[in-house]
């Protein structure tokens, strides 16, 4: 139970970590009916619009592995496995609340300039979401208390 | 060592502190001419709204998460567990925050607004940390 505790939690800060590189959300959009899709992609360390980097894009990344270091330190101890766990999920809780609007607000205040435009979720949400099940599932199988 | 009393007692202002937060402004920026922003755990209400501005608002409910983890520590107050799972998820949570809101002062400023950190924000760092400090005390401390 030791060893499958730790894999688990080894691969839980692996993914939350994989995460913050992935996109958290995306938008498509035709600026003009001639011209190709812009993306505008946020991940955990960069916003970017097309080629335009915002640099003031938050930096969700710091948080996230914050919480995946807190998750790996509880290899030895259950209940910093615990807090680890509840540390991602409070970040993916946090994160998943503001790009819920974020991705509501890029349709509503685009939808004029392109009807066809896409927003929603990345990956890296729902791989944030797996990390933090994978880190709650390795505190319940962990042999120390 | 505390002592649980006192461990309990820095949950429990924790969650008072936390409370206040969700009522207070987070932070607000002021552009001329009397446009102003202001960000609450429950949405964002923007003053004089000039009419070029986009017509959504970027005004999540960051309440939502916050009252979840204030609710553990409530709970904390009885039961441990509850409060080690209340207090480091509120302190992931304010880490997305505080994120957020560097970021939101770097826009803030490059657009010359006059951007201010509200009591909100003070009130939810300080009760999480509060929140925290009891709450790792009370698993040391026996029944």
């Amino acid at each position: 139970m030791k060893l499958l505790s730790a894999a688990l939690l080894v691969l839980a800060a692996a993914a939350a970590v994989v995460a913050t590189f992935l996109p958290f959300s995306e938008l498509l959009i035709r600026l003009a009916p001639d011209q190709p899709q812009t993306a505008y992609v946020t991940t955990g360390w960069s916003t970017h619009f097309g080629s335009t980097n915002d640099e003031h894009g938050p930096l969700f990344g710091i948080p996230a592995v914050a919480a995946a270091v807190a998750t790996l330190v509880g290899i030895r101890w259950r209940k910093v496995a615990f807090a680890g766990a509840a540390a991602l999920a409070g970040v993916t809780g946090m994160l998943f609340v503001y790009l819920l609007n974020a991705i509501s607000f890029h349709k509503a205040g685009n939808i004029t300039i392109d009807p066809a435009l896409e927003a929603g979720f990345g990956n890296g949400i729902w791989v944030l979401i797996a990390a933090t099940i994978l880190a709650f599932g390795a505190v319940v199988v962990h042999p120390d208390d | 060592m505390i002592g649980r009393p006192t461990a309990v007692a820095l949950i429990a202002a924790g969650v008072v502190l936390t409370a206040t937060a969700l009522i207070l402004p987070w932070y607000s920026t002021a552009y001329a001419p009397n446009v102003e922003v202001i960000v609450r755990a429950w949405g964002t209400e923007v003053v004089n709204k000039p009419g070029d501005w986009p017509a959504g608002e970027l005004s999540p409910w960051y309440g939502l998460p916050i009252a979840a983890t204030a609710a553990l520590l409530v709970a904390g107050i009885w039961v441990s567990r509850a409060a080690l799972a209340g207090a480091a998820a509120q302190l992931g949570a304010v880490g997305i925050t505080t994120a957020l809101t560097i970021s939101e002062r770097g826009h803030a400023v490059e657009q010359q607004g006059d951007f201010a950190i509200g009591f909100g924000l003070v009130f939810l760092a300080a009760g999480t940390l509060v929140a925290l400090t009891g709450a790792v005390a009370v698993q040391r401390e026996p029944k």
